[in-house]
């Protein structure tokens, strides 16, 4: 048992998982380095303007997740 | 400041919040845990969706965000980051949270611990040391309630006065609805910070740059101050391992109210849609923090950078919004430490007396809806009013320890072979080190204590876990048919499915 673990166990399920480590990615270092400029994007900081990307990211993430478990769901049913 | 309109427009705001509070009860007998503390699990994805998210914004966003922003600059927004996470953590676990509580019957966070690994006394455990950080966070925002009143009420209202009258304010509704007052309140609260935010900041924002071009003020900002634009930030305190850890250790950071939370949803699929919507509201954090950098401009000489957006609105913006600025951070304050209060009642009486004492469901929840009285009477209302200076340092612990009870949740949700010793073991080897770089040698190279602790702590869980007895085989299969619905894998061998959730859960 001690092997035994959660992980997805279909391709959509290794999707979603991927797409969530990749927002999660996207706020975290190293890529937060890369925005780190005093530039203005849209007249806000850049780092702001990532933030807010990253925020809407995990939203959209989350959008699709739904859209593809129904989908599952209604394929068990 | 002399007007007696800001004052009105905050009490008013009280009036309608305890109105509101006290009719959520809606007839229902409040007397079994059931209703009192899950509110019989019927919240919908709406009011689900603004009571998780005035509960997450707290007095900070009107007050310390801006503050940050005023003294460090764009590190703040780690804020904003971190509670979207947040976010994706509760799209994943909250539904099978929920569905433990409806299967099972659990209210609480503790009584969840207690049941997956078959150990009363790690459940309680768990209530109380979590309470810790509780009571200090619910500490903190009852002392921010007061100090809007003292700012609104021109000092006539003291602070040794606001504490108990927030409080009272609280404890009524508390009291009467339970957690179907936290949801009405929180929703009214969550709209009304949304709306008041956005005001106060196009309001400056105006008043400012003689315009609504943002870009204007940054401009400025990028010319004068460019250290405010970028990491490390004006205080060269942020740094980039820093800003890093402390999202990990703030997303992991599971602290029991929003548990309760979860399990007042309708159903699981109401948390999901409420939770995927959750990053939305984090809108509210954006025009406060710019009102933190018109200060850096229009206040340069602040003592207390937390003060920023009150002391610009009273010196530049008109009483009537004054007023809704008071109205708007003390429902933040409100909405965070009522579910926090509740959540304290509701596991001291489920996880600590109750087993202690034998007690049945129903004396339980008697007991669970007086027990705010003394909370508030002789834990909150004393320390708020004395604001020990250990308090921060309490909550930052308290937090750090929220972090370290993740190899609880790992068993829960992602690996059976968890042990009670193990989760023990990974505990108490990652608070110890929490508590020691949080209080003697403060985040060592820069790195979140709570990560220092989950560095120690992971490891420990895994050895002692694989070294000690697990939980009962029923006990695992009940948990994992809800957290791993198409079965287990097993890592670097080929079995997966459903063949290897009964060899898993059926056979060893």
């Amino acid at each position: 048992m001690s092997r035994f673990v959660v992980l997805p166990t279909s391709r959509a399920g290794w999707g979603l998982l991927i797409a969530f480590v990749a927002v999660i990615a996207a706020g975290i270092w190293p890529v937060i380095g890369w925005v780190n400029r005093a530039v203005l994007v849209l007249g806000l900081p850049l780092l702001v303007v990532w933030s807010y990307v990253v925020i809407f990211a995990c939203f959209a993430v989350m959008l699709i997740a739904n859209h593809v478990l129904d989908r599952q769901e209604g394929k068990h049913d | 400041m002399t007007s007696p309109w800001p004052l009105l427009i905050t009490l008013a705001y009280v009036a309608i919040a305890m109105v509101i509070g006290l009719r959520a009860r809606g007839g229902r007998r409040m007397n079994s845990l059931e209703e009192w503390g899950v509110a019989g699990r019927s919240m919908g994805p709406v009011t689900l969706y603004l009571l998780i998210a005035a509960g997450s914004v707290s007095a900070y966003t009107f007050m310390g965000a801006p503050g940050w922003a005023y003294a460090k600059g764009v590190p703040v927004f780690y804020v904003a980051v971190y509670l979207a996470y947040l976010a994706l953590v509760a799209w994943y676990v909250g539904p099978k949270v929920w569905q433990f509580g409806e299967r099972f019957g659990h209210v609480t966070q503790a009584s969840a611990i207690a049941d997956r690994y078959q150990s009363p006394l790690l459940g309680a455990l768990a209530s109380l040391v979590m309470s810790i950080g509780s009571i200090a966070y619910a500490v903190l925002q009852t002392i921010g309630s007061a100090y809007i009143l003292n700012v609104m009420s021109g000092g006539a209202i003291p602070v040794w006065l606001g504490v108990p009258l927030v409080l009272a304010c609280i404890a009524v509704y508390l009291f009467v609805s339970g957690q179907r007052a936290i949801g009405r309140t929180n929703a009214f609260q969550g709209v009304l910070m949304l709306v008041v935010a956005w005001a106060v900041g196009l309001w400056a924002l105006h008043g400012a740059t003689g315009g609504l071009d943002v870009g204007t003020l940054f401009a400025r900002l990028q010319a004068e101050h460019g250290e405010f634009l970028t990491l490390p930030g004006a205080g060269g305190d942020m740094s980039f391992s820093f800003w890093t850890t402390s999202v990990i250790v703030s997303m992991f950071s599971f602290m029991p109210p929003v548990w309760t939370q979860w399990m007042s949803a309708s159903s699981a699929r109401t948390i999901r849609r409420s939770a995927t919507w959750l990053p939305t509201y984090y809108v509210v954090i954006l025009p406060m923090v710019v009102v933190g950098f018109i200060g850096i401009f229009a206040l340069p000489d602040l003592a207390r950078t937390d003060t920023v957006v009150l002391e610009y609105a009273m010196q530049f913006l008109p009483v009537w919004l004054v007023g809704l600025l008071g109205a708007g951070t003390l429902a933040a304050s409100m909405s965070s430490s009522e579910p926090f209060i509740h959540s304290v009642a509701l596991s001291w009486s489920k996880d600590v007396v109750q087993p202690l004492l034998g007690l049945s469901e129903a004396r339980t929840g008697k007991l669970a809806r007086w027990m705010i009285l003394p909370l508030m009477a002789l834990v909150i209302a004393p320390l708020a009013i004395a604001e020990p200076g250990s308090l921060v340092m309490i909550l930052l612990v308290g937090l750090g320890f929220a972090t370290q009870v993740l190899p609880a949740f790992i068993g829960m949700f992602l690996w059976p072979r968890a042990s009670r010793l193990g989760v023990m073991a990974g505990i108490v080897s990652g608070f110890l080190v929490t508590v020691a770089f949080t209080t003697v040698w403060k985040h060592p190279l820069g790195i979140h204590a709570g990560f220092w602790g989950l560095m120690l702590n992971l490891p420990v869980f895994v050895a002692v876990s694989l070294a000690t007895r697990p939980a009962p085989h029923e006990v695992v299969e009940r948990f994992f048919r809800i957290a791993a619905p198409h079965g287990l894998t097993r890592l670097g061998g080929a079995e997966k499915g459903r063949a290897v959730e009964a060899s898993v859960l059926g056979r060893e």
